[in-house]
């Protein structure tokens, strides 16, 4: 199946320039600028098929936004291919910005002043919705995200949670067949993330709507994204199934352990497992970090209960974070290939 | 072209019933409008307190040259206030990657998003004062006059937005805070004299670079003076469509440059 959204090799380049402190820095700045190459998105390729949720994570700066402000069409890549729904984004701005919906967690694209309502109207005639399809649209919007209560009020006076939904609701009305959104749940509390959420699945499922999304929240992509693709550096470093990422990457097993006293945990340390990693927490209290592959969990617990007295053992769960965290910091993917 | 009309109707309609909404506010803003507008005649009057004529205008003369020259203004103020904090809110800020996003092309929306209502009160302030100095001035004021003035006031009103389009489109190239707009705005009120007071420099320059004189001075001058002028007032409306197409294309190559930059 063709994808609705096809990158191929894409690259995007920023050129700045050092900024000189004071003011002898800044006349100098006038004359002579010492520019800088970054690469902020670095050859890239993906295929997203229609109807597909895909979660697109990475810490700050790893060039999400600009691959996100690509594929909307705002910037321009430096190299490479893009095509969505049919359309280089870029280049046949005005057309294809009908065929998506964005939605920036951090900014509203509603008008602050006037009601929500108004907005939506004026949203409506923007896009050349018709006033039945408006009328029904809404009513399933209002279904969900409960948008009713606060239609006629003005955008400043709305909660974050409640702009958000507006927000998402806006994003929506001229059903598009693609929607992208930049972190749609910062910043919320649980009640809003679960509706907007509930949303978004309902969405995906009832009208196709192919979904990309970027968060900080790992949870999002567990509970929407069947797919996951991880960026950092501008480079893409997984794009998988969550599954296959944990499978992958969450191999590591941690155990705590608090030994009776001081000459057992003597007896512990003499011992010298191998293939565990010991690291003492405090006076009697030890984690023991393992591979599952090498040994099992029950295993580890054998042998140290079988050879010093124990008072207690606690088994932790690793979570996805911790797994992501370790990707951000570097140097996963190449030992995992080792 | 139809659509853009419509949706113009409408933009205006929403922000005029939010700016009505604060009423107090609104009235403030209305008032302070007209006690500047008034400030700006009063130097008319205190000139003509001490001499008959200037180089050959008479008091009334002028004082329809002023009249006229609310009418473009006033229209260039109601919806230039977007492009006065552009650099602030639109670059800085990043709200032009919504403008982006929109299936209507950026110029449409930065110019309509908002609008200062309250300088329409200047409008009928000039209209007024056309009104009564052509009654003074035994001219003759009808249909074609009135549609003549109304055709010169869009196109000065197009010279303003061109030539404050060109300005505002620099911060596309450089993010730092560019000093060029408030000086030339000052130059604005230069159109509303006579021409024939400046030096020639100064007559080139608001006729052929910064085309401030055929936005007010001519189109109302080919009025009161005929002859003189006609030729200057008839060429207004090609000014207009020739500053407003240089000032889309340099606005265009500023949003593309922004698409690759992304500052």
């Amino acid at each position: 199946m063709p994808g609705i959204i096809e990158v191929d090799d894409l690259v995007k380049e920023f050129r700045t320039f050092e900024r000189r402190e004071g003011l002898i820095g800044a006349l100098t700045n006038l004359f002579h600028r010492d520019y800088r190459t970054v690469r902020a998105v670095d050859r890239i390729t993906f295929v997203i098929k229609p109807g597909e949720m895909v979660g697109y994570i990475g810490p700050n700066g790893a060039g999400k936004s600009t691959t996100i402000k690509m594929l909307t069409g705002i910037l321009v890549p430096t190299s490479g291919y893009i095509r969505a729904s049919g359309y280089i984004p870029w280049k046949q701005r005005s057309e294809y910005t009908k065929t998506i919906g964005v939605v920036f967690g951090q900014r509203t694209q509603l008008w602050w002043d006037i009601a929500v309502v108004e907005s939506f109207q004026l949203l409506r005639r923007i896009y050349g919705v018709s006033d039945s399809d408006y009328k029904a649209r809404m009513k399933r919007f209002d279904e969900v995200l409960e948008l009713g209560r606060y239609l006629h009020t003005p955008v400043r006076k709305l909660s974050l949670g409640e702009r958000m939904r507006c927000d998402a609701a806006a994003a929506l009305l001229h059903n598009p067949p693609v929607l992208f959104l930049d972190e749609p749940t910062i910043g919320l509390d649980i009640v809003a993330k679960e509706n907007i959420r509930a949303f978004l699945k309902q969405v995906n499922q009832e009208f196709g709507t192919t979904i990309l999304l970027t968060t900080h929240d790992l949870s999002d992509i567990e509970e929407l994204c069947q797919r996951l693709m991880i960026i950092d550096h501008g480079r893409l470093l997984f794009d998988g199934r969550l599954e296959e990422l944990k499978h992958r990457l969450w191999r590591e097993s941690t155990i705590k352990v608090d030994f009776r006293d001081r000459e057992q945990a003597q007896r512990f340390e003499a011992l010298s497992l191998p293939h565990i990693k010991t690291e003492k927490l405090g006076e009697l209290t030890y984690r023991l970090t393992f591979d599952r592959e090498e040994r099992s969990t029950a295993d580890v617990i054998r042998q140290v209960v079988l050879n010093a007295d124990v008072l207690d053992i606690a088994i932790e769960e690793q979570s996805i974070e911790e797994v992501v965290k370790r990707i951000y910091l570097g140097g996963v993917f190449e030992a995992a290939a080792r | 072209m139809g659509r853009y009309l419509s949706l113009l109707g409408h933009y205006f309609v929403q922000y005029a019933k939010v700016r009505l909404a604060y009423r107090g506010d609104f009235l403030i803003s209305v008032a302070t409008t007209l006690a500047a507008t008034l400030f700006g005649i009063t130097v008319v009057f205190l000139i003509f307190g001490r001499v008959k004529q200037l180089l050959g205008w008479t008091f009334y003369e002028i004082l329809f040259l002023y009249g006229f020259s609310l009418l473009p203004m006033s229209l260039f103020s109601t919806i230039s206030l977007n492009l006065y904090y552009f650099n602030e809110t639109y670059i800085v800020q990043g709200k032009f990657d919504r403008v982006l996003l929109r299936p209507l092309h950026s110029l449409f929306q930065i110019l309509f998003e908002q609008f200062r209502l309250e300088s329409l009160s200047d409008t009928v302030l000039g209209l007024f004062l056309i009104s009564v100095c052509a009654a003074k001035l035994n001219l003759p004021l009808g249909f074609v006059e009135w549609l003549f003035l109304g055709l010169a006031a869009v196109c000065g009103c197009i010279i303003y937005v061109a030539i404050f389009l060109m300005l505002t489109a620099v911060a596309f190239w450089m993010e730092d805070r560019v000093g060029i707009i408030p000086p030339v705005f000052n130059m604005l009120t230069f159109g509303r004299y006579p021409l024939d007071i400046y030096n020639g420099f100064v007559r080139f320059l608001l006729s052929w670079i910064v085309p401030f004189g055929f936005a007010s001075f001519y189109p109302a001058a080919a009025l009161l003076k005929g002859e003189t002028y006609h030729f200057y007032g008839l060429i207004t409306p090609l000014v207009a469509a020739v500053f407003l197409t240089l000032a889309i294309l340099v606005w265009n190559r500023g949003v593309r440059n922004y698409s690759s930059t992304g500052s």
